[in-house]
């Protein structure tokens, strides 16, 4: 129980830096960019393919990841603010536009890792002495790190623009920032994040296929807006922890269904239903508490 | 809520102990499968019907978990991590992405995987070779290779008009990017041209089979998931052009191919099944090399071949196992 608990909470990380990206979009600028679906299988192609077939470093070939998982952004934010496509559409374009440059970019719809030197590898031989807590010890440390760094980014002058651009577009033109490159900015930041763990979950689950992309809207999506519900807060800090909380929580979920769905009676073909009931308990508990149960007031 | 946690927690250990004590507790073994689809459903069936043929009974010997990563590569990884907190002694992982993520958890293990399914098992790096099993670490297992140069033969065989060949397919799958470019490196030798139409989605199928029409003599479908999900679509553009469609699944035949070749794969769960018995039996992964599947089958439907205005000649007749003719299925004795 306890490892299962550990791997979850290994996927809640690392998927979190999708969700923190998914955030950025949808929370901060508040662009719906489905590009992300195809983002994630671009970093996790990457990630892989120049591990594989280069024998480069993982860390340069997650770095590599990131930075061609932001092309994908600007790409979107470009279709948009430069072309004038709706953002929906803009996304979905980019989306489907990634489906066969990821194809590309792999040469084949799957890349195996299990002969390669992964970043878990490395980690696990150079932490040897954390045991099997060495992955999630470095999970935990990288994505405390961009947690972090995020949080100081949207407190300096280009972060608040940024938060601006989302909250009131009128308002920060007439401070005289471009939103257009605000706009493009931001996606190509999130975009890079989803592509970061994306490569991250290639490493970590051993292989990158061309169909583990899709959902990666929604389950970033479930992520922000669950624990969005759980830390209702308007502070920055507060509102990466939250997103990273309802990543933990997702993956704690689905690691639940797996365990115990057919427990309680259910089978193998019901996985997705049960997760989304988990969630579903997750979403309406802290409500239910803070309806029936009277606390003392703080005086 | 930690109540009812704790109150869970006890009773399953509970129930864990009691069965324990038993006595001859069974051995557990992990089936999981990437997603919900006819052939794959079969492999399971037949997995489990010749581990019960062997001795190892359902709720008697072995005791099975089931999983489906319901189509989410996402969820092969955490499918494997369940299996292996569990304690399985086998993991049979249907399709490659289960097998890698199992082959990935179990790295290092006695646990051993048997993976079905699996068109390329070299490429995918689930074994070192494909005849010698010794560096297979804890994974064998068996491949659903079809041979895609005897399929082409047998196109050509009905008709020496026939020269190039439409294939319809899903560059995502793995193993349909295989058997394709399998195709191509083997039609020149057999004087075809392949053209390939490419769908990424079912939706896209019907789109990709209507772009051959006029381009084609015939049209090839591998053990494409994608396009077998909407094989209609393929049927409907092939009769449009009267040309032979040859599908590459038996199961397939009736909805209107003229030509199905390929295992049956619930005989595949079966030679599945017996990989699973010998390891067992005591045999470890590394002593037992990947079998490929033999013994493709030809079958012939004759109310298709009526609608194309397509006589069969005598050879194919020949070599078919069984025909389909005024809406049944007639096996050969």
């Amino acid at each position: 129980m306890v490892a299962l608990l550990m791997h979850a909470a290994e996927q809640g990380l690392v998927y979190g830096i999708a969700a923190l990206g998914v955030f950025i979009s949808y929370r901060i600028l508040r662009f719906p960019d489905l590009t992300v679906d195809g983002s994630f299988v671009t970093g996790a192609a990457i990630a892989s393919s120049l591990v594989v077939l280069q024998g480069l470093d993982p860390v340069v070939a997650l770095a590599v990841a990131f930075a061609v998982g932001s092309l994908a952004g600007v790409l979107t934010g470009l279709l948009n603010t430069r072309l004038g496509i709706t953002d929906l559409l803009a996304g979905v374009l980019s989306m489907i536009m990634l489906y066969s440059i990821n194809l590309r970019i792999m040469g084949r719809p799957n890349i195996s890792l299990l002969r390669a030197e992964t970043i878990t590898r490395s980690i696990t031989a150079l932490f040897a002495p954390l045991g099997s807590a060495a992955v999630l010890v470095f999970l935990a440390g990288i994505v405390l790190f961009i947690k972090l760094v995020l949080d100081f980014f949207f407190k300096t002058e280009v972060g608040l623009a940024l938060r601006a651009t989302g909250d009131n577009e009128a308002m920060i033109t007439a401070q005289g920032v471009n939103t257009k490159t605000m706009k493009v900015a931001g996606l190509a930041l999130s975009n890079g994040l989803v592509a970061l763990s994306g490569g991250l979950v290639a490493h970590y689950s051993g292989f990158a296929d061309v169909g583990m992309g899709i959902g990666t809207i929604v389950t970033g999506l479930a992520a922000v807006i669950l624990g969005g519900s759980l830390i209702r807060s308007r502070r920055v800090g507060w509102m990466t922890a939250s997103v990273l909380l309802g990543s933990l929580i997702y993956r704690i979920a689905v690691m639940f269904a797996l365990r115990y769905g057919y427990v309680i009676g259910f089978q193998a073909s019901d996985l997705k239903l049960v997760t989304s009931l988990l969630v579903i308990v997750a979403l309406v508990v802290p409500a239910l508490r803070d309806r029936f149960v009277r606390r003392p007031k703080p005086c | 809520m930690r109540r009812l946690v704790q109150g869970v927690v006890l009773g399953l250990l509970v129930l864990g102990l009691g069965a324990a004590l038993v006595g001859g507790a069974p051995i557990k073994i992990g089936i999981c499968k990437i997603v919900e689809h006819p052939a794959l459903d079969a492999v399971e069936r037949g997995t489990i019907a010749a581990l019960a043929a062997a001795g190892y009974r359902e709720g008697k010997e072995v005791e099975y978990l089931w999983a489906s990563a319901q189509g989410d590569p996402n969820n092969a990884t955490p499918i494997a991590q369940n299996f292996r907190s569990q304690g399985v002694s086998v993991v049979v992982a249907i399709s490659t992405p289960m097998a890698l993520a199992a082959a990935e958890v179990f790295k290092g293990t006695d646990t051993a995987i048997v993976f079905s399914a699996v068109t390329d098992p070299v490429a995918a790096a689930l074994v070192a070779s494909a005849t010698d099993p010794s560096g297979n670490g804890n994974v064998t297992g068996v491949s659903d290779l079809i041979d895609v140069a005897s399929d082409l033969k047998l196109l050509r065989e009905l008709s020496p008009s026939i020269k190039r060949v439409g294939i319809v397919y899903n560059p995502g799958e793995a193993n349909s990017d295989r058997l394709t470019r399998n195709a191509e490196a083997a039609a020149p030798g057999l004087g075809l041209v392949i053209i390939k139409a490419v769908a990424d989605s079912t939706a896209n199928v019907a789109m990709a089979a209507q772009s051959l029409v006029g381009r084609v003599d015939a049209i090839y479908v591998t053990t494409d998931n994608t396009v077998v999900s909407a094989i209609d679509a393929v049927v409907a553009a092939a009769n449009e052009a009267k040309i032979p469609f040859l599908m590459a699944d038996p199961t397939s035949l009736k909805f209107g191919p003229a030509i199905a070749t390929g295992f049956d794969y619930y005989r595949h769960g079966e030679i599945t099944g017996g990989v699973v018995a010998q390891i067992l039996g005591g045999k470890k992964p590394n002593q037992i090399p990947v079998t490929y599947q033999t013994g493709a089958q030809v079958q012939l439907n004759l109310d298709a071949a009526g609608k194309i205005g397509l006589t069969f000649p005598q050879t194919v007749i020949d070599q078919a196992s069984a025909i389909y003719y005024g809406g049944t299925l007639w096996e050969r004795e």
